[in-house]
């Protein structure tokens, strides 16, 4: 049941997907790999539509070289915990939500249970080691993952749908080599916010979602297209896995 | 015969995209891939390792058909084919 106060914030998007629509954001756990710049638009705009429970997790404390991209954190945060700065924020923005922001590094021996039961793992990562973990962990637990990446003014998003889709291995078997990427913050705003696009249509069933699909940003030239991708017979990760019925038609 | 190729993200950076260049009967991808990517040797470096092979992150695909790397020496190109090279952007 929503509270009045909750019905009127909700009532412009409520006339899209209805109370049900609503009712399911509420019960939904989403599980946000990242409080960095994709991190920041995804986690603002999946508190202000609502998503019930958000964990978030960094190990990371504000720089100011951070400043130009990462949204969720302002000047006088420089110093502070991510998640700490994270938390203030997302429940300043709604305070009917719960948010866990959690400070620590994921990595193999914690993934699994820092995702625990949520309904979805969002990458808002930097680096592909932990990409390829949280890939896992989606395939595991049977769950999406929205899957983003920039560099500049270039970006990519898609999700992945264990047992139906292509995993993050199938298209990119191989990570690129670590660097201090350049960026602009328009550039995870677009991504990340197609993201948390993708989260509001799986979790409330509308729409059809960027899947067997490589969307491709170009800045520089104000264009995007997108590339058909398809599971790698021999992926490693996800070889062999199949899924009867997808993924959100179990909610 | 004449083939496009299409770079991405920093590959796109670095060489240009949409590239309609002419092919004899017979070329091979990768050695398309290296003539066009030599008009800049930092293009090169992004794609190419310095024995020639490409970054083992670096993806192909030809006409929305992903070509895995290890093949893309023996797979010809033909008229109207669409290339595309790009790398996985990381950052976040």
């Amino acid at each position: 049941m929503f509270s009045e106060w909750e019905l009127k914030r909700y009532k412009r998007q409520m006339m899209l997907f209805g109370d049900d629509g609503q009712e399911r954001l509420k019960k939904a756990h989403i599980f946000i790999a990242g409080a960095g710049g994709l991190g920041s638009p995804i986690s603002i705009y999946l508190a202000v539509a609502g998503v019930g429970t958000i964990t978030i997790v960094d190990m990371d404390v504000v720089d100011q070289t951070n400043l130009n991209r990462q949204i969720l954190h302002f000047d006088r945060d420089v110093g502070k915990k991510k998640t700490a700065s994270a938390e203030e924020k997302l429940q300043a923005l709604n305070p009917d939500i719960t948010v866990n922001a959690i400070d620590v590094k994921i990595d193999e021996s914690n993934a699994v249970k820092l995702v625990g039961k949520a309904d979805g793992i969002v990458d808002a990562m930097d680096n592909y080691p932990t990409r390829y973990l949280l890939n896992d962990v989606a395939i595991a637990k049977e769950i999406p993952l929205f899957h983003g990446g920039i560099r500049g003014f270039y970006g990519q998003a898609t999700t992945i749908i264990p047992g139906i889709t292509p995993c993050l291995k199938c298209i990119f078997p191989k990570a690129p080599p670590k660097e201090v990427f350049p960026v602009v913050g328009v550039t995870p705003g677009i991504i990340g916010t197609i993201q948390a696009n993708e989260v509001i249509k799986y979790l409330t069933g509308c729409g059809e979602l960027l899947t067997n699909r490589l969307f491709i940003w170009d800045g520089m030239q104000a264009h995007a297209e997108e590339l058909c991708v398809e599971r790698n017979p021999a992926c490693e990760a996800c070889r062999g896995i199949t899924t009867k019925t997808p993924a959100r038609t179990k909610k | 015969m004449t083939v496009k190729i299409r770079f991405f993200a920093r590959f796109r950076e670095l060489l240009g995209t949409d590239i309609v260049t002419e092919v004899v009967p017979g070329t091979m991808f990768t050695s398309l891939i290296t003539t066009t990517a030599r008009k800049n040797p930092a293009g090169y470096a992004a794609i190419f390792d310095e024995k020639g092979a490409f970054h083992e992150f670096v993806i192909l695909m030809k006409n929305g058909k992903r070509i895995e790397l290890t093949d893309a020496a023996k797979t010809p190109v033909v008229d109207g084919d669409e290339i595309a090279v790009f790398p996985p952007v990381a950052g976040g």
